[in-house]
């Protein structure tokens, strides 16, 4: 099936089978490594990306729910002026260990924070809770993203 | 292996009429973890998340419906949900995760049927209606209808449901009560979960709608726990007796996420917490 | 205390640092472990479906292995893969390899084998219990009077479990074998932490079929936390294998299911103590310690996590008096391996909560009792070692007063009195010895390099990995403060064994301990040899000296002597110290424990850079409480987690409001920090428990169900 989307503000269109998994579709279609593969099935996060503006997990959805949509993923939003402020937040504090769940955890911050971005402990944690961190106790990454609220307003 | 994606709603129903044991497929969370586990093989999918008719919340005189493939997250961002059914807001908010809230829809949680969903037990308290649709028909069914055993329900093959019907006044003047217990507080797969509204006038109970997942094949009513404490005042109910109805009402079972001897007494002290209340 | 930026953060964060997953090779298949299903047996016939062309598999079994079918490790008894009979769940029966990765799943799924199946145990109680069941060497440690007990002294008997605990790295194990036919050698890209545990197991599966062998670190390890110290040997030992047949790169990563059922786990333990306390002075007068632990189906590295374990296993207790006898159990599941803490956690879980129900019998507070009995200066451990310091003591006595203990005490109980959710306080102390035991580091004989560059680069070329911990950031930081040289003109290469010398395994707390420490002293050994000031400067007029390669071994005091048959002398030269209190809410409608707050005091010494520290900490803590609290991997009945649905990980809403201190940190010496913030949390969440209910929960995890029968038990 064809499908067309929008990646990171670009425009593409792929032939691809509608059932493959989203997260297939931007590692192996379009070589965007920065979502990864942690359990499979959208109970960790580590392959969250921004569809429509929304935070998912892309290894439980499919291609065919790119069709027509928005799809942002970490390389993108990285590159906009909230997701080098929330890296410099990130980086600051020494939250990143290991990193496999970051980019994850940078996605889910960046649509907080685009959408909401107050400086409260508890919605943060509400808004990162679908995203599993092994290393770090979360501790850091609360703290980053209370700095990070504080720059952006 | 089909994927069949509708043009538009009447294809959708042409589809369903020609085609075998199908799946829907909308949001994905759960149909999705049970193709890759090869729970479901060669599944026939069609696919009807684009279908614009069959999403969004609306409000008519007496009721709000709410179509199928509303995903969580606009269940709980609505205004209409927020000013009507409370019980439904507060207690959606740790449903899942964020992020499968995004994808995840109220629709799927119901025809996926899982005994553990979140929503079953508060749209059952909240005495929901589905409206099912096929190409020829169209009914509404009471949700407490609906299910007929472990993952089985009364639509037939060619049909689905496209509204979750709630009268408007469904909570207005009750007390609402919801408690899923987890294994931790988001991510989590109830091992019970009870959802009731109650009106006390008087210290007496007038009325009350009580509702468990987790606990039977499929989320249910305590219709029989209802009616004995339907009447009478908090000091007349016998715990013993409600224990003994709900007995007969529940069938918890030991599993890998818990035991049946918690399940039971878990449900026992949240109804008795709700009814003290 | 800097805190010196982690190096590779940024690009972790914009998803451009490579994983093992994000590497390819043309032409490249994929490959995947076939493990059996049954617990113990024969296997009788392999049926691989229909409808898929064979030709296009490559399959290894034993009989394709070129060299020997035993993995190389501290006790060598496990085989690669199946050589006649299967001995547990999940292991290796055959390599399969493929060009696409989602057929090969598939074909793996539907592949049927049949067994001739024998009896087996996969019960941790039933291997546990049954003292025939013991293997291997045990470990004992002697150190009795000759006194019987005295009558009044009152005797405490009680036996402790603690469960598997899966380390729950995010990225899946993972390799990459690329045989080279030309230069006859074999490439390994590997998400492990000891390459040169991998190289050892490589070469040990291809003998002599190939002459050379390089493992290389990807840029970025997903976690490891010990569970890839020793099953990367055997995972690359396959990958390897396939490789060298097909001819053609092979990359092998578990599904998550997969990963989680077939890899080494943290050591079920049943730990049973005996003691007598005198009621007068409230000393413990006598210890008694049956200390026992399931290996799995072999020993592998067991002896060595059993040391450990058996060593720590008197917690910080003065006891002239005490017997501790530490064996291994059989069981027909996957070897049991590494996982941060290594014994000490199991040990700890018995003798903290041991202690509070000798303190509730005695009616004496937890604090005083763990007070009167604490080791001081002059005390020796049970192995004879005498305590230096009473850092312990420190850290016992700063919790107290920082989390305000004897107040909330008193007010939890009033508070309890009115209400049906119960508030508790507990509190646990814990310690742990940096580095291998014994003589360890003695054979390990580490060594690093330095290459100091025309531009005077510093690149500093050690064996162990940066798996998350931020080992490269801090080694590299350990060296250039100590000469001042810029911190972007310093740098740890990434591991390959070609390159870099073998300074031991990414393990045991000992990355900083020893080779930061190591480090910092090659530093200062570099300056004095070249009598510079300023590196650069010293560079920049002495071009023709650089670039320059410096070589420095590790040196291991002398005064450190360990008997490793009688275990009498110094088993650590250094010991990180601990102590902490948590308080909970548990929730009588659902018999759940909600934590609250945590307070923990550290002496880790000397912290090189406090945000990675504490980073460390704050990780550690928390995968501590969830072992005590909420993880399991295995339920009678119903077996093994399947995945992350079943496996559940605390998530940003299931933490207390944790606070951390470190104290002593003027020492001169950056001690271990990676294991001990995981030792002793959970007691204290027992112990709470016990503070809030009156009632004693000896088996970990306290999840709500074991609390209801505990309650119910007690009624």
């Amino acid at each position: 099936m064809k499908i067309s989307f929008t990646l990171n503000k670009q425009a593409v269109t792929i032939d691809v089978e509608p059932m493959k998994r989203l997260l297939d579709v931007l590692r192996e279609d379009f070589n965007l490594l920065g979502a990864k593969e942690a359990c499979g099935e959208g109970e960790c996060g580590a392959c969250t990306v921004l569809l429509n503006g929304e935070p998912v997990t892309s290894c439980i959805l499919n291609a065919a729910h790119a069709d027509g949509s928005e799809i942002e993923t970490v390389e993108g939003i990285s590159q906009t002026e909230l997701g080098k402020l929330i890296i410099d937040c990130f980086d600051e504090t020494n939250a990143v260990q290991c990193g496999f769940c970051f980019p994850g955890f940078f996605i889910s911050s960046y649509h907080y924070i685009k959408t909401d971005g107050e400086k409260d402990l508890n919605k943060i944690k509400t808004a990162l809770s679908g995203n599993i961190c092994r290393c770090t106790g979360y501790e850091k990454i609360f703290e980053s993203v209370m700095l990070a609220c504080e720059r952006a307003n | 292996m089909k994927f069949i994606k509708p043009k538009d709603i009447e294809n959708l129903y042409d589809t369903l009429d020609t085609t075998e044991q199908q799946y829907l497929l909308a949001g994905g969370t759960d149909i999705n973890v049970q193709i890759n586990n090869g729970i479901i093989r060669d599944p026939n999918i069609i696919y009807i998340s684009h279908l614009k008719e069959l999403s969004g919340i609306e409000e008519t005189n007496n009721e709000i419906l709410i179509g199928s493939t509303t995903s969580f997250k606009d269940v709980i961002e609505s205004r209409i949900i927020k000013k009507y059914f409370l019980l439904m807001y507060n207690s959606l908010q740790n449903f899942a995760s964020p992020l499968i809230q995004t994808s995840a829809t109220i629709g799927g949680n119901i025809a996926n049927g899982s005994p553990t969903a979140d929503v079953i037990p508060i749209l059952l308290a909240l005495n929901a209606k589905l409206l099912i649709c096929s190409k020829s028909n169209k009914r509404e069914v009471p949700l407490k209808d609906f299910f007929t055993g472990y993952k089985k329900n009364v639509m037939k093959n060619n049909e689905l449901i496209t509204k979750i019907i709630i009268n408007k006044n469904a909570e207005q003047k009750y007390q609402t009560y919801y408690q899923k217990v987890g294994s931790r507080n988001s991510l989590a797969i109830a091992k019970v979960a009870v959802a009731g509204i109650k009106k006390v006038v008087k210290e007496k109970i007038i009325d009350i709608k009580l509702a468990v997942g987790s606990l039977n094949e499929y989320p249910r009513r305590l219709f029989k726990v209802e009616e004995y404490v339907t009447g009478k005042r908090l000091t007349e109910i016998d715990f013993e007796k409600v224990e003994e109805l709900l007995n007969s009402e529940i069938t918890p079972i030991s599993d890998f996420r818990s035991d049946k001897e918690y399940r039971y007494h878990v449900c026992v002290n949240l109804i008795r917490t709700f009814l003290n209340e | 205390m800097k805190c010196v930026k982690k190096f590779d953060a940024i690009p972790k964060l914009d998803g451009s640092w490579k994983f093992i997953d994000d590497y390819s090779y043309d032409d490249m298949l994929h490959g995947q472990l076939l493990y059996s299903t049954c617990h113990h047996g024969y296997i009788k016939k392999i049926n691989f479906p229909a409808n898929y062309n064979l030709s296009e598999f490559t399959m290894v079994s034993p009989k394709d292995i070129t060299g020997d079918n035993i993995v190389p490790e501290p006790v060598c008894d496990q085989p690669f893969m199946v050589d006649k009979e299967v001995m547990h769940f999940g292991q290796v029966i055959m390599g399969i390899a493929h060009p696409n990765r989602k057929l090969l799943l598939k074909f793996i799924k539907e592949t049927k084998i049949e067994y001739e199946e024998l009896p087996a145990i996969t019960d941790i109680k039933e291997c546990l219990d049954n003292e025939e069941n013991h293997f291997g060497k045990e470990t004992i440690i002697d150190h009795r009077t000759k006194k019987e007990p005295k009558g009044e002294w009152i005797h405490h008997h009680n036996v402790y479990y603690t469960p598997h605990q899966e380390q729950a790295y995010l990225e899946p194990q993972g390799v990459i074998s690329v045989y080279d036919p030309k230069a006859n050698s074999m490439f390994v890209l590997i998400s492990a932490q000891c390459p040169f545990f991998v190289k050892s197991g490589v070469e040990a599966i291809m003998g002599d079929a190939v002459s050379e062998v390089i493992i290389e670190s990807p840029e970025g390890i997903g976690g490891a936390f010990g569970g890839k110290e020793d099953f990367p040997s055997l995972f690359a030992g396959i990958s390897s294998l396939l490789s060298y047949k097909s001819g053609k790169p092979v990359k092998m990563i578990l599904e998550r299911v997969d990963d989680i059922q077939i890899t080494t786990k943290r050591h079920p333990a049943r730990v049973e103590l005996d003691t007598w306390t005198d009621p007068i002075t409230k000393k413990i007068k006598r210890c008694r310690i049956d200390y026992r632990i399931d290996a799995g189906a072999y020993q592998t590295l067991s002896p060595v996590v059993l040391a450990r374990g058996v060593l720590h296993s008197i917690s910080g207790y003065s006891v002239l008096d005490t017997f501790i006898r530490g064996r291994l159990f059989k069981s027909n599941t996957p070897s049991n391996g590494a996982f941060r803490g290594f014994g000490v956690p199991q040990a700890l879980a018995a003798m903290e909560a041991h202690i509070d129900r000798i303190a509730a019998d005695l009616n004496i507070n937890p604090y005083e009792f763990r007070k009167i009995n604490l080791f001081r200066i002059g005390d020796e451990f049970p192995t004879t070692q005498k305590i230096v310091e009473e850092h312990l003591s420190d850290c016992l006595e700063r919790v107290i007063q920082k989390s305000d203990y004897h107040k909330k005490v008193i007010e939890f109980a009033e508070w309890n009195k009115t209400h049906k959710d119960k508030k508790g306080i507990g509190i646990a102390i814990g310690y742990h010895g940096g580095g291998y035991t014994g003589n360890g580091e003695k054979v390990l004989d580490s060594e690093v390099k330095v290459i100091i560059d025309k531009e005077a680069q510093v690149k500093i070329f050690v064996a162990n990995t940066d798996m998350g911990q931020g080992a490269h950031t801090t080694l590299a930081q350990m060296f250039f403060e100590a000469i001042e040289h810029p911190r972007e003109k310093c740098w740890v290469q990434l591991p390959n064994t070609s390159k870099t010398p073998n300074s031991g395994p990414t393990v045991a707390s000992r990355t900083i301990y020893i080779i930061g420490n190591l480090l910092r002293k090659f530093a200062f050994q570099i300056k004095d040899e070249l009598k510079f000031k300023n590196l650069e400067e010293y560079v920049k007029t002495h071009q023709n000296e650089f670039p320059k390669e410096f070589h420095k071994k590790f040196v291991p005091d002398k005064s450190v002597i360990f008997d490793e048959d009688t275990n009498v002398g110094i088993a650590y030269k250094d010991y990180s110290w601990a102590a902490c209190v948590t308080e909970i809410l548990f929730r009588a409608d659902t018999y759940k424990i909600d934590l609250k707050k945590n307070w923990n005091v550290m002496d880790v010494g000397k912290v090189v850079n406090e945000k990675i520290a504490m980073g460390q900490a704050e990780g550690g803590i928390t995968q501590g409480l969830a072992y005590g609290l909420s993880e399991f991997f295995y339920k009678p009945g119903f077996g093994r987690a399947n995945g992350f649905t079943g496996y559940t990980l605390p998530t940003s809403l299931d933490l207390p409001e944790m606070n951390i201190e470190f104290i002593h940190t003027d020492s001169e010496i950056a001690k271990g920090l990676g294991e001990i913030p995981m030792d002793f949390p959970a007691p204290s969440v027992r112990n709470a428990f016990h503070n809030a209910t009156g009632v004693f929960v000896d088996e970990y995890p306290m999840i709500p169900e074991r609390l209801f029968k505990a309650l119910e038990e007690n009624k």
